[in-house]
Order: structure tokens, then C-alpha cells, then sequence
């Protein structure tokens, strides 16, 4: 029977189904926070074409970017054979950043490989200049450790000198082995729930709803994209210096949209950078695909099908599709932000009535360390803040907004771990764009160290606040500074400072863009 | 004379227990003052009046419903200088990961009402700042000016040192603002690490209390004295009146619990002990796991605010019996999570319904009966729910029947994945467990799901559609005292909570005693949340004198690696204390091999026809085939068997 709307249900479940308990797995097994507490991963079915089929991801980052990893290890692996698991990281062959790290292994029914399962995860550290893997670099190898897509395990036997290779590049070894470890088990229950589901329905059937599937999400994706105005609709937006200066690198958008087909050229942006902005052409398509999945009124089951009527272009030796071995680490969290900023300000012409203003445009990324006591210590991590006022009322305050959603360390966490003592934590009262809507407020977060630290900051919308739309205001920028005795120390959206016993850094998170104008 | 009361959306449901027989009864719910319907329902089971009431153990939705309608009151907070916000920003994600603009429910407490007041410890409860009076003085003429009804109160590290929560409430009754109970204590309701969550934890606590206490008021005015009134906790335990009106948070997810605690219960006795349960009702499905007991855990969240009370460990879809069936933008078939709800229900209810649910596709499917459904109280409008489905079968190509057929199946996928996630994902084998379905529904789908995930055998409850109330009726007293022990397991640790958990004893024997629990009933276990040194979450273990050892063995099994070099670091030391409650004697009766044909009705669209009722005890007969009884239809697939047990259970085998 050929598929129907029932069996279309049944089998999206099904496939969801495999996705899901290969990410259960997977949060289950892993021993860093990142990936159990702020599920940074995400884990797909792909099918003997390398077509991704269903995707279970809680980072939108992770959206798109699935795709070239399975290519990528194909490219370097063209006939791998049963019990294989690839391993990679490298951003120019099917990466994003190095952090995450991906696996890919094959599905055999029948002597063939029919399928392919594939799982990413964010690894807290895999070496490189600083500690989280996430520095003020200007090439990638001062990011970490470098892994083209390798056999981590070959006919169903692992490659121990391998699996010690990567754990010893990182600074937290045995949370390595044990992130790596539950990877390789989520890669198992793909691998065998994809067999039972053969078994059961067969392989011929299984095939055809793979391919319905994805026909489906197509469907799904168009009638997304019918619904807006034809035409042809640019913005153009900044990021504020890419570490070793502060020169503006634009980001410019081009969405024409054609019935139900979208074209998205980011010509006009920015020639790769020296610093560690540049973003690698999967992030800038998970970033562009997310903007259209926020315009979905259902659920959407995100597979090949839904990026078949987007088609993204983006300029040789720009930043957002730079040549090894410039840095990408910070192309993920805050390029990927501005990326969402312009499509969607483009898509608010087509569509003023839905679009919400700019939310905070960054992650505000904090990273410090140092040694106390003879211990070393090492943190990371992001803040929240205002998000865009919108035809819905106004923009929340203090969160994260788009290309992540990770939660923060409580306080009584940090305290008992590190030599620092966090005196404020709270909005910033007023920071939000007026509009009619007003945007949401930042939020401003006070340390105060007692022992010395290196400090690096990674943070945007400190010169220009994120956008007003429809009449409404920018929001207000956000500012770091340091506080040394009396003294106030502006410091810049990006900073690697030493700070010492004593000293306080403020971070102040920008406030969303307001909506529609105030008399309106 | 035991009874116990499960207050619902729509019904209240009354099981009475006396001299080794149960009786049941269902009266309409009274939303307005949920007293009321319960007090009624109780005088007309109990047939010496409510005087001869002995214990009367109830379920109830008054605190939930007033934090879902945020009817809670004037309720502040009152937090660390520098931290007022607490509330506001959470954990900083949004709730919508895929939301063009992300919303946020309205928050429990408005900022106006959200004060700081300068004080601070460090992380080991070291003062670093003492309490500023005058300024909790200016907060405290704030509360009386605002007319504040009641006040959560959460400083940084209360929980190791709560001399400054203490503090504020001193002042505030010696001003006179609130009473005690009006005040709640952050290192009181939970002494754990984690501002936000116990923030959270807390202020839900001081927000509901108000509303409970008028509740418990109301009833117990109607009810003559020397009663035994307890409620229902999220933990599947029940506390007494009393209790619930210092500890009303940990009444807001006992709604499915009581159900959980039933069908263990009922499988258990009927020699089952791995266990998973299925409770289908009209909006919602919960399902359980039971590996040889009920699992309890500590993170869950109501309306998107974190609560830390313990609670059953029970997973809850958007898919019931009046899930909505219709074609998306992609021509799929969905079900629900949009529901019909109980307003205006299914079409088949005749009360406005015009969309097409699983109810209807079962009813049009012959799968109800259409005569005595709620024992002939309610008649079926089948011709209406038809032409719906026949619509919808047009759409996809399909006749009328394989559209319902449709139907159902993706809603029994829903809930395979749902099963799936709390067995298989878990490391279980479902074909260990015998799936006991309950709820309005359960018994209609539960062969099928099973059928899914080679589970081989299915219970049906005698009463499948009061099972909440019978669970109330088996409930023990349970209550938990808990302990921050941040810090490293050391040679010295197993002296310390030895220690700690001899005073954790004696304060829960005491509050086990006012509870009216007899010395011999009390059960107490010491538990302790650890992790290793790094990790952001902890696993709970039985306390044992090798801690360290015992942790390893632990990760090991849950996650499949230990790191033995690693520190072993303690966060909580937990003291689980039952008291075992006087339980209704069911003693089984004699089973006598028969074909059940004297309750046979008849055939029917295929189906063999049976009433529950009129079934004996060792009834054996075979699927396909229908069994109607008052509150519920048990659908029996072909290929499966039924038979009745001792205990007039259907145990369905495949």
C-alpha cells in the first residue's frame, strides 16, 4: 500500500521515535552538564543517500548543519562496511566548530548500507589556546584539536589509540571518555532500533516513508514559504569587531521569495576576518533554516525535505564561508545571532505584522581562569537577555533568544566551585526599545573575584542596541566593565583581561528592539 | 468506614471500603468550592451519614488550579540584595525553543512585589553581611500597606545557615503583619542547594497556602469531628489535613499519582510486580514505570516554574480520548494535543462537539456501547461522530471505518513513544511488564499498545475508571526531611550523616506520630543525592557505609561507566518516612473455570459482547471481543485471551 496519511503519521512518529531514544541514550550515558543539563546535541536518521530523514535537536544551531557531516564522512569513507563509526570535528569537512564533535556510522540491511545514523555533540573542551575551546583565535588550530573524519571504530572494534588521542588533547580527559562512551552508545541504539523498525515493516515500506517524509516536510515547508509575499527583501546588519579589531564587519541579506521557494544571498557580507567570527557555510545554513521554522504554524518533522525550497548562497572568502584554516569558534555563538538578526529583519518587510524586533543579537560568552590554592579553575558561560517586542506584546527579558537556549550556572554553584562571588543578578531595568510593544530588558551580572583570573569575553550589540521594527526604538546596548578600587575600566565586546583579588567585572546584557511606534 | 475521594474536572469519584467489600459511587464535581461536591458524595456513599465516616482520604486539584488560573492571592517574595529578579529570570531559556516571538506565562508574583534586602553568606554559611533591619523594616511596612496576604522568603545559602530567613519572620510576627503559617521559609520548605529552584520551590508554597487552608476549612466544617482527613501528595503518599496546610505545594501534582499507587497496588496483589501503568483519560494519557515499586524523583515544574517537592515519576502526553483528529498542512493525519475537552466533549456526547476525536472513532467503530454507556445515563450520538469520520476518510482516500481505524492507530503511537521513552530509553525490556491501563480510555487502547511493544500481558482493573479513588484508599502516610551536605565524601562523611540522620529520625517519627501513625507502622529509609566532583546532576542512593562505593556501582549501572579516580561528592541527605495505613482487606475469591457466556450480550460488528458485571471470577474467553461495564469498555483484540482473576481483574494475555 502505497503511504497515506496514516501511515505518514505512523512512520514520522517512528522516525522521531529512532532520533529521540538515540538522544535519551546519549543524555543518559554523557557525564559533562553541557550535554546532560543543557542538552547541547542532537542526534538523525539519514537515509542510503545521505538524505537526513528525522532529526531530534534542542539547539538550533544543530538544525542544518547535520547534512555535511554525513557527506563529509562519506567523502572520506565511500565504502564503509558494517560495525564502522566515524568520527569527526573539522569545520571545513563537515564540522562546525571543534567542539562539537560527530558521529556517523552505517545501517546495514541486506548486506547494503541503507541507512546512516549520526549524532553531534558540544564537548565542553578539546584543547586549543583556552579552556572551553572557544578563544579570541585568529586560525584554527589555536581552537583545539583538529579531527578530519576518522574511524573511531572499524568492523565493530573500537580504536582505542584513537579514543586516547582526543581524550588527551582535552583539559578534562576523563569527561572526554565518558561524553565520547555515551556518543557510541547512542550510535548502537540508532543503528538497532533501525533494524527492528526493517523487521517489522520491511525494508521496501520503510524506504518509501523515508522518502514520503521527506516529501512531506517539503510540503510542510513550501506552504510556509507560499504565505509570504513575493518579492525581494535585503537587510544589512553588524557585528562589532572581531577580537583584534573593532572595525564593523557588515552581514547583508537578500531573501527573494518566489511562490513557495526562498533564495537567501548573503553576497555583501563581510571578507573573512582575522579574529574568530567567521562562520562556516553549515552554521549559516542552520541559522537561515531556523528563520524559516519560526514561521511554521505546526510542527514541522525537520528533514531533507525542508531545506529543498531554501536555497542559501554565500560568497567564497567571506565570513560567512571562509578558507581553512581561518578561526570559526565564535561563528557559532554570535555570527550565527547576527545571521538571524538580518534574515529575519528582511523577512519583517515581507511580513510587518509578524515579525518581532531584534532580540539581544549574542550570547554574551564569559569565559575566565586561573589558579587558586595551587588548583586550577575554568568556567564558562552566557547570559541572558531582551528579547525583540513583536505583534504579540512586548519582548521578554532576561533570557537567552535564537540560536541557543542554555540555562545559566545558579549562583550557589559558582560560589562553591570557584573563587568568585557573583553580588547582583538581576534586569536591567528600562533597557528595552520603546515602542508600542517594548522590548524586553537585559540583564546586568556582577563578579567579584577573589583570586586572580584571565577573563576573555566574547559579546556583540555593545556599540549598536538590537533594532526597533515598525516605528519602534533600538533597545539599549549592553557594556562590560571592570571595577579596580575606585576606578571604572570600560572594556570592550571583546576583552581578554587579567583581572585580581578584589576587582569586579560587570556584564550588562543589551535590551530587545521595541515594536511599532509609541503613538501609533 | 474508609473512603477515599478523587475530585475531578467533572466527577468526583468515591470508593468506600467496609467489612472487606468496596463500593463505589460518582457524583458531578462543584469546581466553585470543591467542599461541596465531595461533602455530598460522601453522605450519600457513607450509610450511616458522615458520622460513621472513619478515614477519608482525598485527591485534590485546589492548589493546582490556583496556580494554572493564578488565583493564588497577595503574595510576595522577599530575596538577597541584588538578587530581586530571582523569579523573573529563572534559569534564562525560554520556554519555546522554535517561538517567533517566545512567551512567557504571567509570573506568580509581580515585581512590585518582589524585595530585596541587603544581608549575605558565602557558601560555607559564614555571615558576610548581617541583615539589615531598617531596611527589612521599609519592606515589612511595603507588606502592610500592599495588604500582602502571605510571603516567601529566599536568601543565598539559607539552607546551611537559616538564621536570617529566621530573623525576617520573627520581625514579622512580632510586628504583627502575618501569622506563622502565612510565612514561608525558603530553608524550611527546602533546605537544598540552588537559589532559582528553591526560589521557585518556596514562593509556590507561600501562593498556594491561603487557598488551601480556606478549602481545608470549608471541609472540615462539614464534617463532624473525630474524622481522619487526609489528602493526596505529589509522591503518592497522603498527609494529614493539618499537615497539607504548611506543605500545600505538595498537593499541586498529586493528580495522577493516587492512580499509579492503585494499579501497583492491584497488580502487585494479583502477583505482578514489574509494572508499568496506563491512564487514559479525556485530555491527557499518563503513563508510569514500576520496576517492583512506584519511582519517585525530584525535578518536575508546573506551568513552567520549577517545583522540587518529590513526586511520582510519571510522564504525561497530550493524547486522550478527546484528542482532535485532522489533516495538517503536509496531508498527514494528527491527533490532538488539541482536545474537545470535557466541553463540549466528543461529537458522540451530543454536547456540541463537531470535530472528530478518538472517542468518536472508537464509538463509530462499534468499540462503545451504545446503549449502556455510563449505564445508560448518557446516549451515544453515533449518526453525527460518523459523518465526521466519513469526512475525514474522504480527505485521505479512506473509508469511514479505516479513517477511525486511522485514528486510533496514530493515537496508540503517540503513546508507544511515550511508553518507549520510560522503558526501552530507560533500560528496560518491556516484555518484563505487565501494563495495567485505567482511566476512561485505557482499557479501550491498551491491548493495542501493548501489542506495539511485545508487552505480553494487560490488566484491567475491576473499576477501571475510579482506580484514582481505590489508590487513594491504599495510599500510606508519607513524608520526606531533607538535608544540604554539599562536599566531598571523606573518610569522615559516614560518622556525619550517621549523625544527622539520627535527628532527621527523631523529627520525622514526631511529625509520623501527629499524623496519627502508630510506632510499628513507621518505615524510614536514609537516601543521598551524589554526584562526582564536576557533574551538575546527582543521582539518589541508599545510604551505606561505603558511600564512594556504592555511588560507583550506582552510575555504573544507570549510565554504563564509572569513574572510580574521580571524587565522589555529596549534595543531599534525604529521609523517605512511611507510615503504613490500615488498608482494606480484599481477600480473593474462589476461582471456578467457566466461558463467561452468562454474561455474554450477544455479537456484534465482529466483536463478542460481554457485561463486566456479570462476569465470575475464572471467566476465560477470547479476543475479538468487547466488555462493557459502567465506567469504561475493555477492548480485546483478536488474539489475545481474557480471564478473570480471584480478584475480578481481567488479566488480557497475548
Amino acid at each position: 500500500m502505497p503511504p497515506d496519511a496514516i501511515s505518514l503519521a505512523v512512520f514520522k512518529n517512528l522516525f522521531a521515535s529512532v532520533a529521540e531514544e538515540m538522544g535519551l541514550t546519549l543524555q543518559r550515558a554523557s557525564f559533562s552538564p553541557n550535554i546532560k543539563e543543557r542538552l547541547d546535541f542532537s542526534c538523525a536518521v539519514f537515509d542510503a543517500q545521505a538524505r537526513m530523514v528525522a532529526q531530534a535537536a534542542h539547539i538550533p544551531v544543530h538544525l542544518g548543519s547535520m547534512p555535511a557531516s554525513v557527506e563529509h564522512a562519506l567523502r572520506a569513507f565511500p565504502d564503509l562496511g558494517p560495525g564502522d563509526v566515524v568520527v569527526l570535528n573539522d569545520p571545513y569537512r563537515g564540522g562546525t566548530h571543534l567542539p562539537d564533535v560527530t558521529m556517523v556510522s552505517p545501517v546495514f540491511v541486506s548486506g547494503e548500507a541503507r541507512f546512516f545514523v549520526a549524532s553531534r555533540a558540544h564537548h565542553a573542551d578539546i584543547g586549543g589556546m583556552a579552556p572551553g575551546s572557544l578563544p579570541l583565535s585568529t586560525e584554527l588550530y589555536q581552537e583545539g584539536l583538529i579531527i578530519p573524519p576518522v574511524k573511531l571504530a572499524h568492523n565493530g572494534e573500537r580504536d582505542e589509540g584513537l579514543l586516547a588521542l582526543i581524550t588527551a588533547n582535552s583539559r578534562a580527559p576523563q569527561e572526554r571518555q565518558g561524553d565520547l562512551e555515551a556518543q557510541l552508545a547512542a550510535q548502537r541504539v540508532g543503528e538497532r532500533r533501525l533494524l527492528a523498525l526493517v523487521e517489522t515493516h520491511g525494508e521496501a515500506r520503510v524506504q518509501e516513508h523515508a522518502a514520503a517524509l521527506m516529501a512531506y516536510s517539503r510540503q510542510m515547508t513550501e506552504a510556509i514559504i507560499a504565505r509570504i509575499p513575493d518579492g525581494v527583501y535585503g537587510y544589512e546588519d553588524f557585528l562589532e569587531g572581531d577580537g583584534q579589531s573593532e572595525g564593523s564587519i557588515p552581514i547583508r541579506a537578500a531573501v527573494t521569495v518566489e511562490g513557495s521557494s526562498m533564495v537567501v544571498d548573503f553576497t555583501g557580507s563581510a571578507p573573512q576576518v582575522a579574529g574568530n567570527l567567521n562562520a562556516v557555510q553549515a552554521v549559516v545554513r542552520s541559522a537561515t533554516w531556523y528563520c524559516v521554522r519560526l514561521l511554521a504554524e505546526e510542527d514541522v518533522p525537520v528533514n531533507d525535505g525542508c531545506f529543498q525550497p531554501v536555497r542559501v548562497i554565500v560568497p567564497p572568502h567571506s565570513v560567512l564561508n571562509p578558507d581553512f584554516p581561518a578561526a570559526v569558534s565564535a561563528g557559532n555563538v554570535e555570527t550565527s545571532q547576527r545571521i538571524v538578526d538580518v534574515v529575519l529583519g528582511a523577512l519583517a518587510q515581507a511580513l510587518p505584522e509578524r515579525v518581532p524586533a531584534a532580540s539581544q543579537g549574542t550570547m554574551n560568552n564569559v569565559t575566565f581562569g586561573g589558579m587558586a590554592d595551587g588548583v586550577a579553575f575554568v568556567f564558562y558561560e552566557t547570559i541572558g537577555g531582551g528579547h525583540g517586542g513583536g505583534p504579540l506584546g512586548a519582548g521578554i527579558s532576561g533570557r537567552h533568544s535564537h540560536m541557543t537556549n542554555t540555562r545559566n550556572t545558579p549562583v550557589e554553584a559558582i560560589e562553591y566551585g570557584l573563587p568568585v562571588r557573583v553580588t547582583a543578578y538581576a534586569l536591567r531595568e528600562g533597557s528595552g526599545g520603546t515602542g508600542r510593544f517594548p522590548g524586553g530588558w537585559g540583564i546586568r551580572r556582577v563578579y567579584e573575584f577573589l583570586a586572580p583570573a584571565e577573563v576573555t569575553l566574547n559579546s556583540e550589540r555593545r556599540v549598536h542596541g538590537p533594532y526597533g521594527l515598525a516605528g519602534g526604538e533600538s533597545g539599549e546596548g549592553g557594556r562590560n566593565t571592570l571595577i579596580r578600587g575606585e576606578g571604572e575600566i570600560p572594556l570592550g565586546g571583546k576583552a581578554a583581561v587579567r583581572v585580581e583579588a578584589g576587582d569586579r567585572l560587570v556584564v550588562e546584557t543589551p535590551g530587545g528592539g521595541g515594536w511599532g511606534a509609541v503613538n501609533g | 468506614m474508609l473512603i477515599g475521594v478523587d475530585i475531578g474536572g467533572t466527577f468526583t469519584d468515591l470508593v468506600l471500603s467496609a467489612d472487606g467489600q468496596l463500593h463505589i459511587h460518582k457524583v458531578l464535581s462543584t469546581p466553585d468550592d470543591p467542599a461541596r461536591g465531595m461533602l455530598a458524595g460522601l453522605g450519600e456513599i457513607s450509610p450511616g451519614g458522615l458520622g460513621a465516616i472513619d478515614r477519608v482520604s482525598h485527591g485534590s486539584t485546589v492548589a493546582t488550579n490556583a496556580i494554572l488560573e493564578r488565583k493564588g492571592g497577595r503574595v510576595a517574595v522577599i530575596t538577597t540584595q541584588g538578587f530581586r529578579d530571582l523569579l523573573a529570570i529563572g534559569r534564562q531559556n525560554r520556554p519555546q525553543l522554535y517561538a517567533l516571538q517566545p512567551q512567557l506565562p504571567p509570573p506568580l508574583i509581580p515585581r512590585r512585589w518582589c524585595y530585596q534586602v541587603p544581608e549575605r553568606l558565602d557558601h560555607t554559611g559564614r555571615i558576610l553581611e548581617p541583615l539589615d533591619t531598617d531596611a527589612l523594616d521599609a519592606v515589612l511596612d511595603d507588606l502592610a500597606r500592599e495588604e500582602i496576604q502571605s510571603v516567601a522568603v529566599c536568601f543565598l545559602y539559607s539552607y546551611l545557615n537559616p538564621a536570617h530567613e529566621q530573623a525576617v519572620r520573627a520581625r514579622i510576627l512580632e510586628r504583627g503583619i502575618l501569622e506563622d503559617w502565612q510565612i514561608a521559609l525558603s530553608s524550611e520548605v527546602l533546605p537544598e542547594f540552588r537559589e532559582y529552584e528553591r526560589a521557585s520551590t518556596v514562593s509556590l508554597e507561600a501562593y498556594v497556602r491561603p487557598v488551601m487552608s480556606r478549602y481545608l476549612g470549608n471541609l472540615e466544617d462539614g464534617l463532624p469531628k473525630p474524622v481522619s482527613l487526609r489528602v493526596m501528595t505529589s509522591e503518592g503518599g497522603v498527609m494529614s489535613a493539618g499537615r497539607a496546610r504548611e506543605h500545600a505545594i505538595h498537593t499541586a501534582l498529586s493528580g495522577p499519582a493516587a492512580g499509579v499507587i492503585g494499579g501497583f497496588y492491584l497488580a502487585k496483589q494479583a502477583g505482578f510486580e514489574q509494572v508499568i501503568t496506563l491512564d487514559m483519560g479525556g485530555t491527557s494519557t499518563d503513563v508510569s514505570l514500576c520496576p517492583g515499586e512506584p519511582v519517585r524523583r525530584a525535578e518536575s515544574e508546573i506551568d513552567g516554574l520549577p517545583l522540587r517537592t518529590r513526586l511520582l515519576d510519571i510522564e504525561t502526553i497530550g493524547a486522550g480520548g478527546g484528542s482532535i483528529a485532522r489533516l495538517d498542512a503536509g496531508g498527514a493525519l494528527r491527533v490532538g494535543p488539541e482536545s474537545a475537552g470535557a466541553d463540549p466533549g466528543p461529537i458522540v456526547y451530543g454536547q456540541g462537539g463537531e470535530r472528530a476525536t478518538v472517542t468518536d472513532a472508537n464509538a463509530v467503530l462499534g468499540r462503545m456501547d451504545p446503549d449502556h454507556f455510563l449505564g445508560g445515563a448518557m446516549r451515544l450520538h453515533l449518526d453525527p461522530a460518523r459523518e465526521a469520520l466519513s469526512t475525514l476518510g474522504r480527505e485521505m482516500g479512506r473509508s469511514t471505518a479505516e479513517a477511525a481505524l486511522g485514528v486510533i492507530h496514530v493515537a496508540n503511537v503517540n503513546i508507544d513513544r511515550a511508553l518507549r521513552r520510560v522503558s526501552v530509553a530507560r533500560g528496560y525490556d518491556p516484555r518484563d511488564f505487565t501494563l495495567v491501563a485505567f482511566g476512561g480510555a485505557g482499557p479501550l487502547h491498551a491491548c493495542e499498545v501493548a501489542e506495539a511493544l511485545e508487552i505480553p500481558r494487560v490488566l484491567i482493573p475491576r473499576y477501571p475508571g475510579v482506580l484514582c479513588a481505590f489508590g487513594l484508599l491504599m495510599a500510606d502516610v508519607v513524608l520526606e526531611e531533607s538535608r544540604s551536605v554539599l562536599g566531598p565524601v571523606t573518610p569522615d562523611t559516614h560518622n556525619q550523616l550517621t549523625s544527622y540522620l539520627e535527628e532527621m529520625r527523631a523529627q520525622a517519627r514526631a511529625k509520623l506520630r501527629q499524623e496519627g501513625v502508630a510506632e510499628k507502622d513507621i518505615l524510614l529509609s536514609g537516601l543521598v543525592d551524589a554526584r562526582y566532583q564536576g557533574q551538575s546532576y546527582e543521582l539518589t542512593l541508599p545510604f551505606t557505609a561505603d558511600l564512594a562505593a556504592a555511588f560507583h556501582a550506582v552510575h555504573a549501572r544507570e549510565y554504563g561507566h564509572a569513574l572510580r579516580e574521580r571524587t565522589v561528592e555529596m549534595v543531599n541527605l534525604r529521609l523517605q518516612a512511611t507510615g503504613l495505613v490500615e488498608k482494606p482487606t480484599l481477600a480473593p475469591e474462589p476461582v471456578e473455570e467457566n466461558d463467561g457466556s452468562d454474561a455474554r450480550l450477544g455479537q456484534r460488528d465482529g466483536f463478542t459482547r460481554y457485561k463486566r458485571e456479570a462476569l465470575r471470577t475464572g471467566a476465560a474467553f477470547p479476543g475479538p471481543a468487547l466488555v462493557f461495564q459502567l465506567d469504561s469498555t475493555v477492548y480485546i483484540p483478536q488474539g489475545w485471551s481474557a480471564k478473570v482473576d480471584g480478584y475480578r481483574n481481567l488479566i488480557v494475555n497475548c
